[in-house]
């Protein structure tokens, strides 16, 4: 009798078990020396560094009170992989859905997570994180379509690690002493940012690795000495399993693998992070670019060093299937070519650019302009021509095309969404074609983050279900900084439901910064970006007036001083 | 082709040798004009021409010592030691070898005047020992002078075809250095013949002309030498290897630059022979365009000046002074009376 009176209550219970998760972060500095060569300032949070792992359940609401107690450099937290569908406002980046929280100032992030897997959280602002401030984010879910298969987690992040402070690095990395554009080769490499680390693990227990590449620029090859891992999930979308003995994570990049321990106690095993380091600019005597952790059986067993390898044979993150087997999403309403180039701009520096377009920041953050223009939200020109938005409309499907015009190695990222990756060339194929035949993937793999190969070119397609203004840029952080960047409006008329929270819209007037207007900060006339935020001119190609000037004088300096020359000499000298 | 005759070795090597015979064939053809006179001691023009002979011959054996040397370490060591200071070690060369010429060439202007009085002044310090370094170059100034200038050239030549050896199978080497040093001698032998039979202050005049034009451009490159040493300095790498587009040069500093007709880029080609006559270059700074044109100013400045001595016998706003003799300019006049004795005119080169 009782039963069906119960049935309603146990209906709520989800509901009720889902919680709101509070964090009080204190953005603070301190001193740390991961590596063991070099005592240096890192970011903290409260003090502690390395900063705390966020652990939270599916639907869960998290809460971040968070203070900039740094004094001297404004700060930013970006959920990175989190979707932020409704609150699109609580994405993190500069520029794009906030204004930085200067030093003093405080802002509240309060959004619910309803996607399982492995995140990770950082500062996005000016390159800042890979001075410290970027830790794990790691969502749990009791449905989880592998959680019979493994009996524990273990998180294990791997990273680059600087020993100067970015500001100074990013200061001469964009400048006219670095015309190549070559970006600072890290000192080190680190695993939970430290070296030598032992995870204790039991014999033939199944163990889950969340593995993530916090880093600022290098790619991890990844792999456990003598086991094999089995891929379960990349970026937050559960695959089935496939067998991997060696990953490669660029940047960004999270995989979640099972691997299962062995029966023999007698000896530990190391596992490996190896820095990629094709794209180092040159290669410094006695660089240490691989990280060393041990998988301890028995504590008592010695800790033996990794063997020599050959070569790298990578997974290849394409071939993996999402176990919810979401199929190809066809005929796509908007595709959106992205050429990708380097190249000088008229101040010296070395500039990354989008077809053309190398990005720099708004007056006003792009979600500001959306929430105040009305119906002129649908025109790109008043989001001004430095951020490089494209307008999706609801619902659309939505393909990108980034032709890599460039020898590096780019990963791409995505905000407010995971893709579908539906082609990827290997090197040197030049741009795509898409006449060439080739059999796009019936279920497609999906990530956040993707690596396009050099001089290749790659195919993403996504449907704008979520409104809000998304930034899609490279992840390496060196190029962030020199404009490799653009921005995704999606549904802008949809977007104008959302509320920015007061306290966001606060820090900005504190700092004297507008919340309204274009992107150069009009709020009476948006298609007015006379003061909008502009890149540098381009160099001046052959002779300008003032070359012409100098050569046409030079020439006439010479033809006079030769005929004084031959003056003075034919003139005679009295006996 | 490509595999039997390195083009750019050709450039680099005829370049060098015409920059090289320039000077010394106008040294030759002074010494043949002043000195190979039916009144003139044939020993000392001899001696002369001995001097110039042995400069350049002892230039080219200590540049082949050195560069040799150079080339051992940079293959042993497999590091490019010219790279990072290259343009510094150019720079100076061509300041001095600047500075020389223009000295040099206002000697050469009133030589024709000087005659008597320059062959008895040679034949009384060739006849003495040296007692001081200010006599030794006096002495030896026919031979200092083409040494310094083949010994810079001779280097750079070295350097060069160092660095372009690797990208070339051996076999290229041998033709294009024997026929850019014929092609060069040619050219320097040209000057010095055709000196003799045209009318002699014209020759004169019209070489030392040319010689003025590479003295400017030698001083304007001295100076973008310094800058670009500078840039590479900031820039940590060798600028050189990134061409010549952006990135290759100062953006601050530039006056003018097209990506192309590079004198230092691929060995520069025609372009290099630009270089090495008018100076010029693709990339042009303030500085190398200020040298250029103050250089020119000041030189026409200077012979104006040295006019007005002259013809006034004191300088411009000063009064006549009685001590017409020593100070210190070079080619200084005197008024030469043929019943007078030789003054104390120091000759200076």
């Amino acid at each position: 009798m009782l039963f069906p009176l119960l049935l309603p209550v146990l209906a709520f219970l989800p509901c009720v078990l889902s919680k709101t998760v509070t964090y009080d972060f204190n953005i603070t500095w301190t001193t740390a020396n991961p590596d063991g060569k070099f005592e240096r300032k890192v970011i903290g949070i409260n003090g502690k560094w390395p900063i705390p792992t966020i652990e939270v359940d599916k639907g869960d609401r998290v809460i971040v009170n968070m203070y900039n107690g740094l004094g001297d450099q404004k700060t930013s937290l970006h959920w990175h992989g989190l979707f932020m569908n409704g609150t699109s406002y609580m994405d993190g980046p500069v520029g794009v859905t906030q204004c930085a929280v200067a030093p003093g100032q405080s802002i509240v992030y309060d959004f619910v997570v309803d996607q399982p897997g492995t995140y990770w959280y950082h500062s996005h602002l000016k390159g800042q994180y890979p001075d410290g401030l970027r830790g794990a984010f790691i969502v749990n879910d009791p449905d989880d379509p592998h959680k019979d298969l493994y009996d524990s987690e273990i998180v294990l992040t791997f990273s680059d690690w600087y020993h100067q402070q970015m500001p100074s690095l990013i200061k001469r990395f964009l400048s006219v002493a670095n015309p190549t554009g070559a970006e600072p080769v890290p000192q080190s490499a680190l695993i939970n940012e430290t070296q030598n680390l032992t995870v204790s693990v039991e014999p033939g227990k199944t163990y889950l690795f969340r593995l993530i590449n916090i880093g600022a620029f290098a790619a991890h090859y990844v792999w456990f000495e003598g086991h094999t891992m089995q891929v379960v999930e990349v970026d937050g979308v559960y695959t089935k399993p496939m067998d991997a003995q060696m990953l490669y994570l660029t940047a960004a990049q999270r995989v979640a693998v099972l691997v299962t321990m062995g029966n023999d106690t007698s000896s530990n095993f190391p596992f490996m992070g190896s820095m990629d380091e094709d794209l180092f600019d040159q290669v410094p005597e006695g660089l240490q670019s691989n990280v060393t952790g041990w998988l301890v059986y028995d504590s008592r067993n010695e800790n033996p060093p990794a063997k020599e390898i050959s070569e790298f044979d990578p997974f290849d993150d394409f071939l993996l299937e999402p176990v919810d087997e979401e199929p190809l999403l066809e005929n796509p309403a908007t595709s959106i070519t992205l050429d990708v180039v380097m190249d000088n701009l008229g101040d010296g520096a070395n500039y990354a650019f989008f077809s053309g377009i190398t990005y720099v920041a708004p007056k006003v953050p792009t979600l500001y302009t959306v929430l105040s223009s009305g119906n002129l939200s649908t025109n790109p020109v008043i989001y001004g021509y430095n951020t490089n938005s494209h307008i999706l409309r609801h619902n659309d499907v939505i393909e990108i095309v980034i032709n890599n015009l460039d020898p590096g190695k780019h990963p791409f990222h995505l905000h407010g969404h995971n893709f579908q990756v539906i082609y990827r060339s290997p090197d040197d194929a030049g741009a795509y074609d898409p006449t060439a035949t080739h059999d796009n993937p019936a279920i497609p793999m999906r990530r956040d983050v993707v690596l396009v190969n050099p001089n290749g070119n790659l195919v993403l397609r996504f449907r704008a279900d979520n409104p809000g203004v998304w930034f899609f840029h490279c992840h390496l952080e060196w190029h962030i900084v020199s404009g490799l960047a653009t921005t995704f409006v999606e549904a802008p008329l949809q977007l104008q439901s959302q509320v920015v929270p007061q306290d966001h819209l606060d820090i900005c007037t504190a700092q004297g910064l507008p919340t309204e207007g274009n992107a150069a900060g009009n709020k009476v006339d948006f298609l007015d970006l006379t003061g909008e935020n502009r890149s540098p001119d381009p160099l001046p190609a052959g002779f300008e007036a003032r070359g012409i000037v100098a050569l046409v004088f030079s020439c006439v300096a010479a033809v006079g001083g030769m005929m004084v020359v031959v003056w003075y000499g034919m003139a005679d000298v009295p006996k | 082709m490509p595999d039997l005759f390195a083009v750019p070795v050709f450039f680099v090597i005829f370049r060098e040798t015409i920059e090289a015979g320039i000077i010394i064939s106008v040294l030759l053809a002074f010494l043949k004009q002043s000195f190979n006179g039916p009144e003139h001691d044939p020993k000392i023009y001899k001696r002369l021409v001995w001097q110039v002979w042995l400069g350049s011959l002892a230039g080219l054996l200590i540049c082949m010592i050195i560069g040799g040397g150079f080339l051992g370490a940079f293959y042993t060591l497999g590091k490019d030691i010219w790279g990072t200071s290259e343009d510094l070690w150019e720079g100076i060369f061509c300041l001095i070898a600047s500075i020389i010429i223009t000295i040099m060439g206002a000697a050469i202007l009133r030589l024709s005047k000087l005659q008597a009085k320059w062959s008895t002044k040679l034949t009384a310090t060739l006849g003495s020992k040296p007692k001081n370094m200010g006599g030794f170059t006096k002495k030896y100034a026919m031979a200092i002078l083409p040494f310094i200038t083949v010994l810079r050239e001779g280097l750079e030549a070295v350097v060069f075809v160092g660095g372009v050896s690797i990208s070339s199978p051996a076999s290229a080497f041998p033709l294009p250095v024997i026929t850019g040093l014929i092609a060069g001698g040619i050219i320097g032998w040209i000057i010095y013949k055709g000196g003799n039979t045209v009318k002699v202050q014209m020759f004169l005049v019209a070489s030392t002309a040319v010689l003025y034009l590479v003295a400017a451009g030698l001083f304007s490159r001295a100076v973008w030498d310094f800058e670009m040493w500078q840039y590479g300095r900031l820039v940590g790498g060798d600028v050189a290897e990134t061409g010549t587009g952006p990135g290759s040069y100062d953006i601050r500093k530039s006056v003018w630059h097209v990506n192309c007709c590079s004198p230092t880029f691929n060995q520069g080609g025609g372009w290099g022979i630009f270089n090495a006559i008018l100076g010029w270059q693709n990339s042009a700074t303030y500085g190398s365009v200020l040298a250029y044109n103050i250089y020119w100013i000041v030189v026409s400045a200077g012979f104006v000046v040295m006019w007005f001595k002259e013809k006034k016998g004191r300088y411009p706003f000063c009064k006549r002074s009685e001590n017409v003799g020593s100070t210190g300019d070079s080619a200084e006049i005197v008024e030469v009376r043929a019943d007078e004795k030789v003054g104390n005119s120091p000759m200076q080169v």
